[in-house]
Protein backbone atom coordinates (compact mmCIF):
# COMPACT_ATOMS: atom_id res chain seq x y z
CA UNK A 1 0.00 0.00 0.00
CA UNK A 2 1.72 3.73 -1.11
CA UNK A 3 -0.13 5.61 1.69
CA UNK A 4 -0.29 9.12 0.08
CA UNK A 5 -1.32 8.24 -3.03
CA UNK A 6 -4.35 5.40 -1.94
CA UNK A 7 -5.77 8.15 0.32
CA UNK A 8 -5.79 10.38 -2.42
CA UNK A 9 -8.04 7.85 -4.21
CA UNK A 10 -9.89 7.13 -1.36
CA UNK A 11 -10.82 10.66 -1.06
CA UNK A 12 -12.00 10.98 -4.84
CA UNK A 13 -14.07 7.40 -4.74
CA UNK A 14 -16.11 8.91 -1.56
CA UNK A 15 -16.71 12.06 -3.39
CA UNK A 16 -18.26 10.15 -6.24
CA UNK A 17 -21.29 8.02 -5.53
CA UNK A 18 -22.80 10.94 -3.68
CA UNK A 19 -25.89 9.14 -1.62
CA UNK A 20 -28.89 11.04 -1.28
CA UNK A 21 -29.25 13.87 0.23
CA UNK A 22 -30.12 13.76 3.90
CA UNK A 23 -32.08 16.31 5.70
CA UNK A 24 -30.48 19.66 5.22
CA UNK A 25 -27.45 17.48 3.13
CA UNK A 26 -25.95 19.66 -0.07
CA UNK A 27 -25.20 16.65 -2.44
CA UNK A 28 -26.01 17.22 -5.61
CA UNK A 29 -25.14 21.10 -5.84
CA UNK A 30 -22.89 22.66 -8.24
CA UNK A 31 -20.11 23.41 -4.86
CA UNK A 32 -20.36 19.13 -4.73
CA UNK A 33 -19.90 18.38 -8.04
CA UNK A 34 -17.18 21.24 -8.55
CA UNK A 35 -15.04 19.24 -4.74
CA UNK A 36 -15.73 16.26 -6.69
CA UNK A 37 -14.02 16.87 -10.07
CA UNK A 38 -11.24 18.56 -8.45
CA UNK A 39 -10.69 15.52 -6.09
CA UNK A 40 -11.00 13.35 -9.48
CA UNK A 41 -8.48 15.91 -11.01
CA UNK A 42 -6.05 15.47 -8.61
CA UNK A 43 -6.52 11.57 -8.47
CA UNK A 44 -5.45 11.77 -12.30
CA UNK A 45 -2.64 14.24 -11.89
CA UNK A 46 -1.22 11.99 -9.61
CA UNK A 47 -1.91 8.84 -11.08
CA UNK A 48 -0.26 10.29 -13.95
CA UNK A 49 2.61 11.43 -12.10
CA UNK A 50 3.42 7.45 -10.63
CA UNK A 51 3.15 5.94 -14.13
CA UNK A 52 5.74 8.50 -15.20
CA UNK A 53 7.71 7.78 -12.15
CA UNK A 54 7.99 4.22 -12.65
CA UNK A 55 8.56 4.57 -16.01
CA UNK A 56 11.04 6.46 -15.96
CA UNK A 57 13.08 3.90 -13.61
CA UNK A 58 12.36 1.57 -15.58
CA UNK A 59 14.07 3.05 -18.41
CA UNK A 60 16.95 4.45 -16.60
CA UNK A 61 17.94 0.61 -15.46
CA UNK A 62 17.57 -0.84 -18.61
CA UNK A 63 19.95 1.80 -19.89
CA UNK A 64 22.29 1.12 -17.05
CA UNK A 65 22.30 -2.59 -17.78
CA UNK A 66 22.35 -1.96 -21.73
CA UNK A 67 25.94 0.42 -21.21
CA UNK A 68 26.88 -1.80 -18.44
CA UNK A 69 27.37 -4.71 -21.14
CA UNK A 70 28.10 -2.32 -24.22
CA UNK A 71 31.37 -1.38 -23.19
CA UNK A 72 32.08 -5.24 -21.75
CA UNK A 73 32.27 -4.40 -17.97
CA UNK A 74 31.35 -7.96 -17.45
CA UNK A 75 31.80 -10.94 -19.36
CA UNK A 76 28.53 -12.00 -21.78
CA UNK A 77 28.15 -15.18 -19.86
CA UNK A 78 27.89 -13.20 -16.44
CA UNK A 79 25.46 -10.49 -17.58
CA UNK A 80 24.26 -10.84 -21.38
CA UNK A 81 22.75 -7.68 -23.20
CA UNK A 82 19.11 -6.83 -23.02
CA UNK A 83 19.33 -8.00 -26.49
CA UNK A 84 20.26 -11.34 -26.18
CA UNK A 85 17.85 -12.13 -23.53
CA UNK A 86 15.35 -10.46 -26.18
CA UNK A 87 16.57 -13.01 -28.55
CA UNK A 88 16.72 -15.62 -25.84
CA UNK A 89 13.11 -15.27 -25.41
CA UNK A 90 12.11 -14.83 -29.00
CA UNK A 91 13.64 -18.19 -29.81
CA UNK A 92 11.93 -20.00 -26.87
CA UNK A 93 8.59 -18.82 -28.48
CA UNK A 94 9.37 -19.97 -32.02
CA UNK A 95 10.86 -22.35 -34.10
CA UNK A 96 14.56 -22.57 -36.08
CA UNK A 97 16.80 -25.19 -37.60
CA UNK A 98 17.82 -27.54 -36.05
CA UNK A 99 21.39 -26.44 -37.40
CA UNK A 100 22.37 -23.56 -40.52
CA UNK A 101 21.01 -25.09 -43.72
CA UNK A 102 19.00 -28.23 -42.08
CA UNK A 103 15.23 -28.21 -42.84
CA UNK A 104 14.35 -30.09 -39.60
CA UNK A 105 13.57 -27.19 -37.19
CA UNK A 106 13.30 -27.49 -33.47
CA UNK A 107 10.53 -25.45 -31.61
CA UNK A 108 11.16 -23.51 -28.41
CA UNK A 109 13.54 -25.21 -25.31
CA UNK A 110 13.18 -28.56 -23.94
CA UNK A 111 10.97 -29.12 -26.82
CA UNK A 112 8.01 -26.90 -25.18
CA UNK A 113 7.21 -23.39 -25.77
CA UNK A 114 8.28 -20.69 -23.41
CA UNK A 115 4.19 -19.72 -22.79
CA UNK A 116 3.78 -23.74 -22.78
CA UNK A 117 6.57 -23.89 -19.56
CA UNK A 118 4.83 -20.74 -18.01
CA UNK A 119 1.00 -22.52 -18.44
CA UNK A 120 2.13 -25.93 -16.59
CA UNK A 121 3.82 -23.75 -13.89
CA UNK A 122 0.52 -22.23 -13.47
CA UNK A 123 -1.39 -25.11 -13.37
CA UNK A 124 0.85 -26.54 -10.35
CA UNK A 125 0.66 -23.04 -8.85
CA UNK A 126 -3.37 -23.38 -9.29
CA UNK A 127 -3.81 -26.58 -7.82
CA UNK A 128 -1.09 -26.36 -4.89
CA UNK A 129 -2.77 -22.67 -3.79
CA UNK A 130 -6.36 -23.47 -4.76
CA UNK A 131 -6.06 -26.32 -2.15
CA UNK A 132 -4.43 -24.34 0.33
CA UNK A 133 -7.09 -22.09 0.17
CA UNK A 134 -9.72 -25.05 0.70
CA UNK A 135 -8.15 -26.74 3.50
CA UNK A 136 -6.41 -23.45 4.73
CA UNK A 137 -10.07 -21.79 5.03
CA UNK A 138 -11.42 -24.90 7.13
CA UNK A 139 -8.52 -25.51 9.31
CA UNK A 140 -8.44 -21.51 9.71
CA UNK A 141 -11.78 -21.44 11.00
CA UNK A 142 -11.24 -24.43 13.13
CA UNK A 143 -8.59 -22.89 14.83
CA UNK A 144 -9.29 -19.12 15.26
CA UNK A 145 -12.98 -20.36 16.91
CA UNK A 146 -11.51 -23.03 19.29
CA UNK A 147 -8.33 -22.17 21.55
CA UNK A 148 -7.66 -25.18 22.15
CA UNK A 149 -7.52 -26.44 18.64
CA UNK A 150 -5.02 -23.40 18.30
CA UNK A 151 -2.77 -24.40 21.08
CA UNK A 152 -2.60 -27.74 19.98
CA UNK A 153 -1.27 -27.01 16.41
CA UNK A 154 -0.07 -23.65 16.12
CA UNK A 155 3.57 -24.79 16.66
CA UNK A 156 3.34 -27.45 13.88
CA UNK A 157 1.72 -24.03 11.70
CA UNK A 158 4.62 -22.43 12.84
CA UNK A 159 7.09 -24.96 11.76
CA UNK A 160 6.10 -26.19 8.53
CA UNK A 161 5.98 -22.27 7.90
CA UNK A 162 9.96 -22.06 8.64
CA UNK A 163 11.09 -25.26 6.38
CA UNK A 164 12.39 -24.58 3.40
CA UNK A 165 10.99 -26.25 0.74
CA UNK A 166 14.17 -27.13 -0.98
CA UNK A 167 14.77 -29.29 1.99
CA UNK A 168 12.10 -31.00 1.74
CA UNK A 169 11.21 -31.61 -2.13
CA UNK A 170 13.67 -35.13 -1.60
CA UNK A 171 11.55 -36.27 1.14
CA UNK A 172 8.25 -35.62 -1.00
CA UNK A 173 9.44 -37.47 -4.06
CA UNK A 174 10.50 -40.56 -2.77
CA UNK A 175 7.11 -40.71 -0.89
CA UNK A 176 4.92 -39.50 -3.84
CA UNK A 177 6.86 -40.11 -6.81
CA UNK A 178 8.60 -38.33 -9.27
CA UNK A 179 5.64 -36.66 -11.13
CA UNK A 180 3.39 -34.25 -10.20
CA UNK A 181 1.64 -34.98 -7.43
CA UNK A 182 4.62 -34.60 -5.45
CA UNK A 183 5.38 -30.74 -7.02
CA UNK A 184 1.55 -29.97 -6.18
CA UNK A 185 2.02 -31.29 -2.33
CA UNK A 186 5.38 -29.26 -2.26
CA UNK A 187 2.99 -25.69 -3.68
CA UNK A 188 0.30 -26.65 -0.97
CA UNK A 189 2.82 -27.08 1.94
CA UNK A 190 4.24 -23.91 1.24
CA UNK A 191 1.10 -22.11 0.87
CA UNK A 192 -1.04 -23.48 3.42
CA UNK A 193 0.41 -21.88 6.13
CA UNK A 194 0.45 -17.82 5.50
CA UNK A 195 -3.48 -18.73 4.83
CA UNK A 196 -3.80 -20.44 8.10
CA UNK A 197 -2.11 -17.86 9.72
CA UNK A 198 -4.05 -14.93 8.24
CA UNK A 199 -7.52 -16.73 8.43
CA UNK A 200 -6.90 -17.35 11.93
CA UNK A 201 -6.18 -13.88 12.62
CA UNK A 202 -8.85 -12.34 10.95
CA UNK A 203 -11.56 -14.75 12.92
CA UNK A 204 -9.25 -13.80 16.21
CA UNK A 205 -10.34 -10.26 15.45
CA UNK A 206 -13.44 -9.99 14.95
CA UNK A 207 -14.85 -7.62 17.47
CA UNK A 208 -17.08 -8.88 20.58
CA UNK A 209 -19.82 -6.52 19.82
CA UNK A 210 -20.39 -7.54 15.51
CA UNK A 211 -20.48 -11.24 16.92
CA UNK A 212 -22.62 -10.46 20.19
CA UNK A 213 -25.16 -7.85 18.20
CA UNK A 214 -25.65 -11.18 15.78
CA UNK A 215 -26.62 -13.44 18.34
CA UNK A 216 -28.77 -10.93 19.93
CA UNK A 217 -30.53 -10.53 16.65
CA UNK A 218 -31.28 -14.32 16.80
CA UNK A 219 -28.22 -15.77 14.71
CA UNK A 220 -27.59 -19.65 15.52
CA UNK A 221 -23.71 -20.12 15.52
CA UNK A 222 -23.69 -21.39 12.04
CA UNK A 223 -25.36 -17.99 10.51
CA UNK A 224 -23.12 -16.01 12.70
CA UNK A 225 -20.10 -17.89 10.92
CA UNK A 226 -21.39 -17.45 7.68
CA UNK A 227 -22.96 -13.63 7.79
CA UNK A 228 -20.55 -12.30 9.91
CA UNK A 229 -17.29 -13.69 10.92
CA UNK A 230 -16.17 -15.04 7.42
CA UNK A 231 -17.01 -11.40 5.81
CA UNK A 232 -15.23 -9.80 9.04
CA UNK A 233 -12.37 -11.81 8.36
CA UNK A 234 -12.25 -11.69 4.28
CA UNK A 235 -9.72 -8.70 4.28
CA UNK A 236 -7.47 -10.72 6.54
CA UNK A 237 -8.02 -14.09 4.13
CA UNK A 238 -7.51 -11.95 0.86
CA UNK A 239 -3.67 -10.70 2.23
CA UNK A 240 -2.82 -14.40 3.45
CA UNK A 241 -3.71 -15.84 -0.19
CA UNK A 242 -1.57 -12.87 -1.58
CA UNK A 243 1.32 -14.17 0.59
CA UNK A 244 0.64 -17.37 -0.09
CA UNK A 245 0.63 -17.15 -3.88
CA UNK A 246 3.78 -14.77 -3.68
CA UNK A 247 5.40 -17.78 -1.64
CA UNK A 248 4.30 -20.39 -3.98
CA UNK A 249 6.14 -18.25 -6.89
CA UNK A 250 9.31 -18.45 -4.86
CA UNK A 251 9.06 -22.44 -3.96
CA UNK A 252 8.08 -23.33 -8.33
CA UNK A 253 11.78 -23.94 -8.93
CA UNK A 254 12.25 -26.27 -6.01
CA UNK A 255 8.68 -27.93 -7.07
CA UNK A 256 10.35 -28.41 -10.41
CA UNK A 257 14.14 -29.23 -9.88
CA UNK A 258 13.42 -32.89 -10.74
CA UNK A 259 11.37 -33.93 -13.88
CA UNK A 260 9.74 -30.54 -13.66
CA UNK A 261 9.58 -30.14 -18.09
CA UNK A 262 7.45 -28.39 -18.82
CA UNK A 263 8.22 -26.14 -16.23
CA UNK A 264 9.24 -22.19 -16.17
CA UNK A 265 11.22 -22.94 -12.63
CA UNK A 266 12.96 -26.31 -14.21
CA UNK A 267 13.49 -23.99 -17.55
CA UNK A 268 15.33 -21.53 -15.56
CA UNK A 269 17.25 -23.68 -13.53
CA UNK A 270 18.04 -26.20 -16.21
CA UNK A 271 18.99 -23.28 -18.65
CA UNK A 272 21.43 -22.11 -15.74
CA UNK A 273 23.28 -25.37 -15.13
CA UNK A 274 23.74 -25.14 -19.11
CA UNK A 275 25.57 -22.00 -19.22
CA UNK A 276 22.48 -20.27 -21.25
CA UNK A 277 22.30 -17.39 -19.19
CA UNK A 278 20.09 -15.28 -21.33
CA UNK A 279 17.71 -17.85 -21.09
CA UNK A 280 18.02 -17.67 -17.38
CA UNK A 281 17.63 -14.09 -17.27
CA UNK A 282 14.08 -14.42 -19.77
CA UNK A 283 12.43 -16.75 -17.83
CA UNK A 284 13.59 -14.76 -14.40
CA UNK A 285 11.68 -11.52 -15.78
CA UNK A 286 8.79 -14.00 -17.16
CA UNK A 287 8.11 -15.24 -13.64
CA UNK A 288 8.81 -11.79 -12.00
CA UNK A 289 6.32 -9.91 -14.71
CA UNK A 290 3.32 -13.22 -14.17
CA UNK A 291 3.86 -12.87 -10.76
CA UNK A 292 3.28 -9.45 -10.42
CA UNK A 293 0.30 -9.58 -12.74
CA UNK A 294 -1.40 -12.44 -10.70
CA UNK A 295 -0.93 -10.52 -7.12
CA UNK A 296 -2.44 -7.73 -9.09
CA UNK A 297 -4.95 -9.97 -10.16
CA UNK A 298 -5.97 -10.68 -6.20
CA UNK A 299 -5.77 -7.18 -5.03
CA UNK A 300 -8.32 -6.51 -7.25
CA UNK A 301 -10.49 -9.62 -6.38
CA UNK A 302 -9.90 -8.49 -3.23
CA UNK A 303 -11.05 -4.90 -3.61
CA UNK A 304 -14.26 -5.89 -5.24
CA UNK A 305 -15.61 -8.67 -2.88
CA UNK A 306 -14.07 -6.37 0.23
CA UNK A 307 -15.65 -3.00 -0.97
CA UNK A 308 -15.80 -1.50 2.23
CA UNK A 309 -12.07 -2.16 3.34
CA UNK A 310 -10.33 0.84 5.04
CA UNK A 311 -14.16 2.77 5.50
CA UNK A 312 -15.78 0.32 7.99
CA UNK B 1 -35.01 -20.80 21.79
CA UNK B 2 -38.45 -22.67 21.41
CA UNK B 3 -38.90 -23.13 17.47
CA UNK B 4 -43.09 -23.29 17.74
CA UNK B 5 -43.51 -20.96 20.18
CA UNK B 6 -41.55 -18.66 17.09
CA UNK B 7 -45.21 -18.87 15.10
CA UNK B 8 -47.42 -18.34 17.60
CA UNK B 9 -45.50 -14.77 18.68
CA UNK B 10 -45.39 -13.75 15.15
CA UNK B 11 -49.19 -14.65 14.77
CA UNK B 12 -50.32 -12.92 18.19
CA UNK B 13 -48.04 -10.03 16.97
CA UNK B 14 -50.21 -9.70 13.83
CA UNK B 15 -53.46 -9.80 15.38
CA UNK B 16 -52.05 -7.16 18.01
CA UNK B 17 -51.57 -5.07 14.25
CA UNK B 18 -48.13 -4.22 13.24
CA UNK B 19 -45.65 -2.33 15.70
CA UNK B 20 -47.36 -3.82 19.07
CA UNK B 21 -44.71 -5.69 20.61
CA UNK B 22 -45.41 -4.92 24.27
CA UNK B 23 -43.69 -7.13 26.57
CA UNK B 24 -46.08 -8.71 28.71
CA UNK B 25 -43.63 -10.62 31.25
CA UNK B 26 -41.66 -8.98 33.82
CA UNK B 27 -37.78 -8.58 33.82
CA UNK B 28 -35.72 -9.87 37.45
CA UNK B 29 -32.49 -9.43 38.55
CA UNK B 30 -32.33 -12.08 41.15
CA UNK B 31 -29.38 -11.05 43.55
CA UNK B 32 -26.97 -10.82 40.87
CA UNK B 33 -23.44 -10.26 41.49
CA UNK B 34 -19.76 -10.52 39.29
CA UNK B 35 -16.28 -10.80 39.62
CA UNK B 36 -13.36 -11.49 37.16
CA UNK B 37 -9.94 -12.05 37.19
CA UNK B 38 -8.18 -9.25 35.97
CA UNK B 39 -5.28 -9.28 33.73
CA UNK B 40 -2.88 -8.07 36.71
CA UNK B 41 -4.30 -11.43 38.60
CA UNK B 42 -6.67 -9.05 41.07
CA UNK B 43 -10.79 -10.01 41.42
CA UNK B 44 -12.80 -7.45 40.03
CA UNK B 45 -15.69 -6.94 42.11
CA UNK B 46 -18.13 -5.83 38.65
CA UNK B 47 -21.48 -6.01 40.21
CA UNK B 48 -22.69 -6.88 44.20
CA UNK B 49 -25.93 -8.32 44.60
CA UNK B 50 -28.35 -6.55 42.37
CA UNK B 51 -31.87 -7.21 43.07
CA UNK B 52 -34.08 -5.66 40.68
CA UNK B 53 -37.94 -5.89 38.92
CA UNK B 54 -38.82 -4.35 35.82
CA UNK B 55 -42.17 -4.71 35.03
CA UNK B 56 -43.33 -5.28 31.52
CA UNK B 57 -43.35 -1.95 29.55
CA UNK B 58 -41.10 0.01 31.93
CA UNK B 59 -38.49 2.32 30.39
CA UNK B 60 -35.35 1.82 33.14
CA UNK B 61 -32.53 4.40 32.73
CA UNK B 62 -29.53 3.54 34.79
CA UNK B 63 -26.58 6.02 36.12
CA UNK B 64 -23.40 5.93 37.21
CA UNK B 65 -19.77 6.89 37.17
CA UNK B 66 -17.63 4.95 34.51
CA UNK B 67 -16.54 1.18 35.75
CA UNK B 68 -20.04 0.97 38.08
CA UNK B 69 -21.07 -1.96 36.38
CA UNK B 70 -23.75 -0.70 34.42
CA UNK B 71 -22.36 -2.54 31.22
CA UNK B 72 -22.02 -6.12 33.07
CA UNK B 73 -25.66 -6.15 33.90
CA UNK B 74 -27.09 -5.54 30.81
CA UNK B 75 -24.86 -8.22 29.51
CA UNK B 76 -26.09 -10.70 32.21
CA UNK B 77 -29.66 -9.35 31.10
CA UNK B 78 -28.75 -9.75 27.42
CA UNK B 79 -27.31 -13.34 28.35
CA UNK B 80 -24.00 -12.59 26.62
CA UNK B 81 -22.22 -13.26 30.45
CA UNK B 82 -23.72 -15.34 33.27
CA UNK B 83 -22.89 -13.92 36.25
CA UNK B 84 -20.52 -15.28 39.51
CA UNK B 85 -23.88 -15.56 41.42
CA UNK B 86 -27.52 -14.73 41.44
CA UNK B 87 -29.85 -15.24 38.24
CA UNK B 88 -31.64 -13.10 35.54
CA UNK B 89 -35.11 -14.29 34.39
CA UNK B 90 -37.34 -12.89 31.89
CA UNK B 91 -40.63 -14.22 32.82
CA UNK B 92 -40.81 -17.81 34.13
CA UNK B 93 -37.36 -18.75 32.09
CA UNK B 94 -33.81 -18.45 33.26
CA UNK B 95 -31.75 -16.39 30.99
CA UNK B 96 -28.96 -18.66 29.83
CA UNK B 97 -27.82 -16.81 26.85
CA UNK B 98 -28.50 -14.25 23.98
CA UNK B 99 -32.41 -14.41 22.34
CA UNK B 100 -33.98 -12.13 19.49
CA UNK B 101 -36.34 -11.25 22.75
CA UNK B 102 -34.20 -9.20 24.31
CA UNK B 103 -32.53 -6.82 21.64
CA UNK B 104 -29.31 -5.19 22.35
CA UNK B 105 -28.20 -1.58 21.07
CA UNK B 106 -24.48 -0.87 21.58
CA UNK B 107 -22.84 2.33 21.92
CA UNK B 108 -21.41 2.01 18.24
CA UNK B 109 -23.45 0.85 15.68
CA UNK B 110 -22.45 -2.71 14.48
CA UNK B 111 -24.03 -2.42 11.23
CA UNK B 112 -22.73 -4.78 8.74
CA UNK B 113 -20.45 -2.86 6.38
CA UNK B 114 -21.27 -5.62 3.58
CA UNK B 115 -24.79 -5.47 3.73
CA UNK B 116 -27.06 -2.22 2.68
CA UNK B 117 -28.79 -0.54 5.67
CA UNK B 118 -31.50 -2.47 4.29
CA UNK B 119 -30.09 -5.76 4.05
CA UNK B 120 -28.79 -4.60 8.11
CA UNK B 121 -32.54 -4.47 9.24
CA UNK B 122 -33.62 -7.21 7.59
CA UNK B 123 -31.05 -9.80 9.01
CA UNK B 124 -32.88 -10.31 12.53
CA UNK B 125 -35.66 -11.75 10.84
CA UNK B 126 -33.99 -13.49 8.03
CA UNK B 127 -31.68 -15.12 10.23
CA UNK B 128 -35.29 -16.26 12.51
CA UNK B 129 -36.44 -17.65 8.82
CA UNK B 130 -38.96 -14.86 8.33
CA UNK B 131 -40.37 -15.09 4.83
CA UNK B 132 -38.69 -12.64 2.41
CA UNK B 133 -41.72 -10.41 1.69
CA UNK B 134 -42.52 -10.16 5.37
CA UNK B 135 -39.03 -9.09 6.43
CA UNK B 136 -38.74 -6.48 3.60
CA UNK B 137 -42.04 -5.17 4.47
CA UNK B 138 -41.13 -4.85 8.05
CA UNK B 139 -37.79 -3.33 7.20
CA UNK B 140 -39.05 -0.72 5.17
CA UNK B 141 -42.16 0.13 7.74
CA UNK B 142 -38.72 0.87 10.55
CA UNK B 143 -36.83 2.73 8.08
CA UNK B 144 -39.84 5.38 7.48
CA UNK B 145 -40.63 4.98 11.68
CA UNK B 146 -36.74 6.33 11.97
CA UNK B 147 -36.46 8.58 9.21
CA UNK B 148 -33.87 6.61 7.55
CA UNK B 149 -36.11 5.18 3.91
CA UNK B 150 -34.32 7.28 1.38
CA UNK B 151 -31.05 5.35 2.94
CA UNK B 152 -32.16 1.82 2.39
CA UNK B 153 -29.69 1.37 -0.42
CA UNK B 154 -26.71 2.71 1.32
CA UNK B 155 -23.79 1.36 2.79
CA UNK B 156 -23.43 1.78 6.71
CA UNK B 157 -20.14 3.53 6.12
CA UNK B 158 -21.64 6.30 3.60
CA UNK B 159 -24.14 7.21 6.59
CA UNK B 160 -23.14 10.09 9.43
CA UNK B 161 -23.16 8.48 13.15
CA UNK B 162 -26.42 9.93 14.40
CA UNK B 163 -28.01 7.65 11.15
CA UNK B 164 -26.21 4.67 11.65
CA UNK B 165 -27.25 4.73 15.40
CA UNK B 166 -31.12 4.93 13.51
CA UNK B 167 -30.19 2.24 11.76
CA UNK B 168 -28.85 -0.02 14.09
CA UNK B 169 -32.32 0.91 16.70
CA UNK B 170 -34.21 0.05 13.36
CA UNK B 171 -32.38 -3.61 13.28
CA UNK B 172 -32.86 -4.14 16.84
CA UNK B 173 -36.89 -3.32 16.57
CA UNK B 174 -37.65 -5.25 12.89
CA UNK B 175 -36.81 -8.47 15.52
CA UNK B 176 -40.37 -6.74 17.39
CA UNK B 177 -37.97 -7.68 20.58
CA UNK B 178 -40.04 -7.21 23.71
CA UNK B 179 -37.22 -6.34 25.62
CA UNK B 180 -34.52 -3.55 24.47
CA UNK B 181 -31.13 -3.07 26.15
CA UNK B 182 -29.59 0.22 25.22
CA UNK B 183 -25.85 0.46 26.33
CA UNK B 184 -25.02 4.34 25.92
CA UNK B 185 -26.63 4.18 22.58
CA UNK B 186 -26.15 7.94 22.18
CA UNK B 187 -23.21 8.55 24.19
CA UNK B 188 -20.99 9.61 20.85
CA UNK B 189 -23.57 11.89 19.26
CA UNK B 190 -23.57 15.51 19.35
CA UNK B 191 -25.80 17.35 21.64
CA UNK B 192 -28.73 17.93 18.50
CA UNK B 193 -28.44 14.33 17.11
CA UNK B 194 -29.06 13.09 20.57
CA UNK B 195 -31.81 15.28 20.93
CA UNK B 196 -33.55 14.37 18.38
CA UNK B 197 -32.36 10.49 19.10
CA UNK B 198 -34.36 10.88 22.43
CA UNK B 199 -37.54 12.04 21.70
CA UNK B 200 -37.70 9.42 18.03
CA UNK B 201 -36.98 6.84 21.19
CA UNK B 202 -39.35 8.19 23.48
CA UNK B 203 -42.11 8.18 20.59
CA UNK B 204 -41.56 4.71 19.49
CA UNK B 205 -41.05 3.33 22.75
CA UNK B 206 -44.69 4.74 23.90
CA UNK B 207 -45.51 3.53 20.96
CA UNK B 208 -44.65 -0.29 20.86
CA UNK B 209 -44.23 -0.15 24.60
CA UNK B 210 -41.50 -2.92 24.97
CA UNK B 211 -39.45 -3.15 28.00
CA UNK B 212 -36.33 -0.65 27.38
CA UNK B 213 -32.94 -0.88 30.14
CA UNK B 214 -31.27 2.17 29.19
CA UNK B 215 -27.65 2.66 30.22
CA UNK B 216 -26.56 6.48 29.96
CA UNK B 217 -23.90 8.75 31.54
CA UNK B 218 -26.14 11.49 31.31
CA UNK B 219 -28.63 12.09 34.03
CA UNK B 220 -30.73 14.86 32.15
CA UNK B 221 -31.33 11.46 29.54
CA UNK B 222 -31.80 9.27 32.04
CA UNK B 223 -34.67 11.51 34.12
CA UNK B 224 -35.89 12.57 30.33
CA UNK B 225 -36.19 8.93 28.93
CA UNK B 226 -37.44 6.70 32.13
CA UNK B 227 -40.14 5.83 33.47
CA UNK B 228 -37.66 4.94 36.53
CA UNK B 229 -33.95 6.33 36.76
CA UNK B 230 -31.24 3.74 39.02
CA UNK B 231 -28.15 5.58 40.06
CA UNK B 232 -25.35 2.86 40.65
CA UNK B 233 -22.27 3.34 42.99
CA UNK B 234 -18.64 2.77 42.07
CA UNK B 235 -17.20 -0.56 42.17
CA UNK B 236 -18.38 -2.80 43.22
CA UNK B 237 -21.67 -1.73 41.21
CA UNK B 238 -24.41 -1.14 43.56
CA UNK B 239 -28.02 0.40 43.21
CA UNK B 240 -28.15 3.51 45.58
CA UNK B 241 -31.63 5.24 43.99
CA UNK B 242 -34.53 3.58 42.64
CA UNK B 243 -36.31 7.29 41.90
CA UNK B 244 -39.54 6.93 39.74
CA UNK B 245 -40.24 9.45 37.10
CA UNK B 246 -43.57 10.22 36.64
CA UNK B 247 -43.78 13.70 34.66
CA UNK B 248 -45.72 11.97 31.40
CA UNK B 249 -48.19 11.22 34.52
CA UNK B 250 -48.11 15.21 34.82
CA UNK B 251 -47.89 16.79 31.36
CA UNK B 252 -49.26 13.87 29.47
CA UNK B 253 -47.80 11.57 27.01
CA UNK B 254 -46.94 14.55 24.15
CA UNK B 255 -44.34 16.05 26.15
CA UNK B 256 -40.85 17.05 24.77
CA UNK B 257 -38.08 18.91 24.84
CA UNK B 258 -39.74 21.79 27.09
CA UNK B 259 -40.15 19.12 29.78
CA UNK B 260 -36.69 19.58 30.79
CA UNK B 261 -37.36 23.36 32.23
CA UNK B 262 -40.42 22.26 34.41
CA UNK B 263 -39.80 22.47 38.46
CA UNK B 264 -40.61 18.52 38.63
CA UNK B 265 -38.05 17.59 35.89
CA UNK B 266 -34.85 20.26 37.25
CA UNK B 267 -36.25 18.92 41.30
CA UNK B 268 -35.30 14.81 40.34
CA UNK B 269 -32.80 16.07 37.91
CA UNK B 270 -31.23 17.29 40.81
CA UNK B 271 -31.78 14.65 43.16
CA UNK B 272 -30.54 12.12 41.20
CA UNK B 273 -27.31 14.29 40.14
CA UNK B 274 -26.82 14.65 44.23
CA UNK B 275 -26.84 10.87 44.32
CA UNK B 276 -24.02 10.14 42.05
CA UNK B 277 -22.15 12.95 44.19
CA UNK B 278 -22.66 11.17 47.61
CA UNK B 279 -21.90 8.07 46.34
Amino acid sequence: MTGGVEMAENVAERAQPAPPAGPGGTSGSDASRDVAAGARSALRRTRRFRFGLQAGVLVAVLLLWWLITAVHLVPALYLPSPGAVLNAFIQANSCRPVAEGLTRTVCGEQNYYLWEHLVASLQRIGVGVGAAVVVGLAAGFLMGSSKWLQIAFEPYLNFLRALPPLGYIGLLIVWLGIGDTSKFVLLFLAAFPPIVIATIQGVAGVSGDRINAALALGASRAQTIRYVVLPSSLPSIFSGIRIAAGFAWTTVVAAELNNGIPGIGALAYLSGTQLNTPLTIACIITIGLVAVALDALIVRAGHLLVPWQGKA
Amino acid sequence: MSRPAEHIDDATTAQRGPGSTASTQELLLDGVSHHYVAGSGNIVHAVAEATLRIPAGQFVCVVGPSGCGKTTLLKVLAGFLSPSSGEARYGDDVISGPSYQRGVVFQQANLYPWLSIRGNVELGPRFRGVPRKERAERAERLLEMVGLPQFADAKPYELSGGMQQRAQIARVLANQPEVVLMDEPFGALDALTRERLQADLLRIQRQRRQTVFFITHSVEEAVFLGDRVLVMSPRPGRIVLDEPVDLAATYGPEVGVEMKSTPEFIEIRDRVAGAIQIV
